[in-house]
């Protein structure tokens, strides 16, 4: 019914076109579906939730150099003039701000001897009472900051006694579940975790360990300063552009710099995920593209190089559908073949690229995807040529012999 | 001849537009997927400063405990201690060397004129100029003399001096940098360089900085580090006295060496100097391991281009493949549709030889108008790239060799794709086809 063998046949003499287009199918499944699978794994690395209401935080940073200002009282009064601008929730001091990209790391330990001691590595932040709402984060067990626990002071030996963590960091530093209200070191310093914030990153989000965090109930303005700033979503854009003017109308020896709403810096982080992502779907799109224009353009190669061919059969009786089922099988043969070869290509590339570079194994569902998909895409393409060429008139045939 | 050939190639164009524009852009798209991701590892990975980069070494020392782990392939700090780049800057050795780091300042003139702003400034000897060829405009580097009494001045770019004395000579000039003035002394031309390769640690591929004094001012001025300051063992350091003396890592240091000889010595001379410092009980580390990599080696050490971009790189080559299959499956098909008309050229006495090359050139044609179609394409590719972030602006462009390589890679992949149909086509037998007419 299918008529195989005589298909077989006719490919076997004019096997240079049919081995270009094999190869095409082939080369194209390979890199189809390993670059659906790295585009898949950046679209979960970018999506991830950071925990925080990314589109109504932004961060900046002030440069002091005058010297003619006690810099807590300074900033003291700058919190509170920010947190009376229209619009704004709540904005606080931060030595340093999560997502931005920049910030500090330690280990902490479960004894004071750090010789034998167990430790985790964590980013560390330092904030007031007011630090957690301007991110926009809850305390879920234990209890949030209060302004009695803020060490207001200028001395960077000088350490608060109480400390916010993580779930992760407490997951990993107490297994048995019993980090609330325990007593961690930071270098000799004890300290008593007083709350557990279920989930946000750090400022690294390529860290092996993002969501190991944990706050300090501190302040200490520095001469180069971050703040935080959270206001309504929509309102952010407005307050951002009135922060340096503001800033500068109360005190002038200074600057102010780095104005960036923190989906921003999420971006600026991931700036080369997200132009990979970026490519690789152009790259997709195009090679299907051309990979179907060669199918479509060699099919109408082959039709017109056997117009009489056609006309004969036609002439002989053959309907319609067998002379579009001949192409479909014709087809599909080569495409088949193409993508056996192609899962295997895709394979090895895979493989390649989980060896030599930080990616993750091939997922072989994506293969069988993607060779579902072009084999619908090549039968597409050669079901247009096929139909033009169901209509040759048997005439055609008989006439110029 | 060759006229005839294009002439020849112009109307056989013509006559299969279709098939023809298709093949035209098969190649221009592979050409401008292709060129666009060779650009960008194009200029990640070009040599930055090629007349040198085999002299210019940067030194690691390995001066942490045995056992402790970096996160480099060889667990050496890509950083150095104040205390061991201050011995190395002065050791008696006979190489050009620098230590340097980047620090920062509010600049300003002490008036309303101009609104303060800040500049990162790097730290470092008064050879940095010379080791890494930035020319002067105005001025030169500040005088030994100077540097050891950390006297205040600074060498500011070209840029700078638009910004702040609209490109006169200002040298001699004060600007203020934080509360304290500094006396200008030299005015850099504009630098080129699209890798930082001097300080990989603070993002390869950011702009320079535009501020530059001597190195003396670190302990002078207790000067904040403005990169990555690293320590691995647990020290008390509160104040900036006790951070200059800890073994905490924030320096680089780079030395000139301008043959093997040197090279040696200057090798025996960190083996010595580890040995020393190890005698003396500093770490536990019985063989003094260090490492000293020219400009190109640190680059690749450091991982300067990006694993995502050599992936880019080799899928978009395999696409260009793909492009090419295509284009021969096509030309097979035309070419081989013309085998009457190529029986009368031969039976009119055109030999083998003219065929193949007729052919040959028309393929070439077709690979041109690719090709510059091509260039097109990659243009559009690289303002696309050059949209995701401003780190991509000095990176996504294409130079003169890119241009040129483009129409290159063209016509060479459809002469490879049109060598097959193009011998086919000429061992037409031309009394088979006369025949049938």
């Amino acid at each position: 019914m299918l008529e195989i063998k005589p298909i077989f046949n006719s490919l076997r003499r004019s096997k240079a076109g049919a081995l270009m287009l094999l190869i095409q199918i082939a080369i194209t499944t390979a890199i189809v579906s390993n670059a659906a699978f790295i585009i898949k794994d950046k679209v979960e690395y970018l999506q991830q939730e950071t925990g925080y209401p990314e589109d109504e935080i932004f961060s900046f940073s002030v440069l002091t150099y005058g010297k003619d200002r006690d810099l807590n009282q300074m900033f003291e009064e700058d919190e509170t003039m920010l947190r009376n601008i229209p619009g704004v929730i709540d904005a606080s001091l931060f030595s340093t701000v999560p997502v931005s990209g920049s910030g500090s790391a330690s280990s902490f330990q479960l004894d004071a001897d750090p010789t034998d001691s167990k430790s985790t590595r964590a980013a560390y932040t330092m904030t007031d009472e007011h630090g957690l709402n301007a991110l926009g984060v809850k305390v879920g067990e234990g209890r949030a900051f209060t302004a009695q626990d803020v060490v207001v002071t200028q001395e960077s030996s000088e350490l608060p006694t109480v400390v916010l963590a993580t779930r992760s960091f407490i997951t990993e530093m107490f297994p048995e579940g019993d980090g609330l209200g325990n007593i961690i070191y930071f270098g000799i310093n004890p300290i008593k975790i007083v709350g557990v914030i279920e989930k946000m990153k750090g400022p690294w989000l390529k860290d092996s360990a993002v969501e190991n965090l944990i706050i300090f109930p501190k302040m200490m303005a520095n001469t180069y300063q971050r703040i935080v700033v959270r206001t309504r979503a929509q309102d952010r854009a407005s307050v951002l552009g009135q922060i340096e003017d503001l800033m500068l109308a109360k005190y002038d020896k200074r600057v102010v710099v780095g104005l960036q709403g923190m989906d921003d810096a999420k971006d600026e982080q991931n700036a080369g995920d997200i132009l990979m992502m970026r490519m690789l779907i152009v790259l997709i799109v195009v090679l299907v593209l051309v990979t179907a224009l060669g199918i479509f353009g060699l099919t109408v190669f082959n039709i017109n190089k056997r117009t009489k061919q056609i006309g004969t059969r036609r002439a002989l009786g053959a309907r319609k559908s067998a002379i579009v089922s001949y192409f479909l099988v014709e087809n599909s043969l080569i495409c088949v073949a193409g993508l056996v070869i192609g899962a295997a290509g895709a394979v090895a590339l895979g493989q390649g690229l989980f060896e030599y570079y930080s990616l993750p194994a091939l997922d072989y569902m994506y293969i069988v995807m993607t060779a579902v998909f072009v084999l619908f895409f090549s039968l597409l393409s050669v079901l247009m040529p096929a139909n033009k060429a169901a209509n040759i008139s048997p005439s055609v045939a008989t006439r110029s012999i | 001849m060759f006229t005839h050939y294009i002439d020849l190639a112009w109307r056989s164009f013509k006559r299969t537009p279709l098939v023809s524009i298709l093949m035209v852009l098969a190649i221009a798209v592979g050409i401008g997927i292709t060129m666009t991701s060779l650009s960008v590892y194009h200029m990640m990975s070009m040599d930055p400063i090629p007349s040198k980069s085999s002299k210019l070494f940067h030194v690691q020392l390995g001066t942490m405990d045995d056992g402790e782990e970096w996160w480099t392939e060889d667990s050496l700090p890509q950083q150095i201690t104040y205390k061991d780049a201050m011995a190395l800057y002065h050791a008696n050795t006979p190489a050009r060397k620098v230590a340097s780091m980047r620090s920062g300042f509010t600049v300003h003139m002490n008036n309303d004129q101009i609104k303060p702003f800040l500049e990162s400034t790097r730290v470092t000897g008064r050879d940095f100029f010379a080791m890494f060829e930035l020319d002067f405009l105005y001025g030169a580097t500040w005088t030994t003399q100077q540097e050891q009494s950390a006297a205040p001045v600074i060498v500011i770019s070209e840029q700078l001096n638009d910004k702040l004395f609209g490109g006169e000579n200002s040298i001699g000039k004060e600007i203020y940098l934080d509360d304290s003035s500094f006396q200008i002394v030299g005015v850099t031309k504009k630098w080129n360089i699209h890798t930082k390769y001097y300080d990989v640690t603070n993002g390869a591929f950011n702009d320079p900085e535009n501020v530059f004094m001597p190195i003396t001012q670190i302990a002078a001025m207790e000067l904040p580090s403005w990169g990555n300051t690293n320590g691995w063992k647990f020290e008390e350091v509160n104040t900036y006295q006790q951070r200059l003396t800890s073994e905490v890592f924030w320096l680089q240091f780079w030395v000139e060496l301008d043959s093997p000889q040197q090279e040696t010595q200057y090798r025996d001379y960190l083996t010595n100097y580890l040995t020393e410092q190890g005698k003396l009980g500093r770490y536990t580390r019985e063989e003094a391991f260090f490492g000293l990599r020219n400009v190109n080696e640190w680059l690749t050490y450091n991982k300067v281009v990006s694993e995502e971009n050599k992936i880019l790189v080799g899928l978009s080559f395999m696409f260009l493949i793909v492009c090419l299959a295509n284009i021969l499956g096509l030309l097979l098909g035309k070419f081989l549709r013309r085998a009457p008309e190529v029986g009368v050229r031969r039976a009119l006495g055109a030999s083998k030889g003219d065929i193949f090359k007729q052919h040959l050139v028309e393929v070439s044609m077709l690979g041109l108008m690719g090709g510059l179609l091509g260039i097109g394409i990659a243009q559009l590719g690289l303002w696309g790239v050059r949209q995701t972030h401003d780190y991509y602006s000095a990176l996504a462009t294409m130079d003169i060799s890119m241009l040129f390589i483009a129409p290159f890679i063209a016509i060479s992949a459809c002469v490879l794709a049109g060598l097959y149909p193009a011998w086919l086509v000429c061992r037409t037998t031309p009394a088979l086809y006369l025949k049938t007419q």
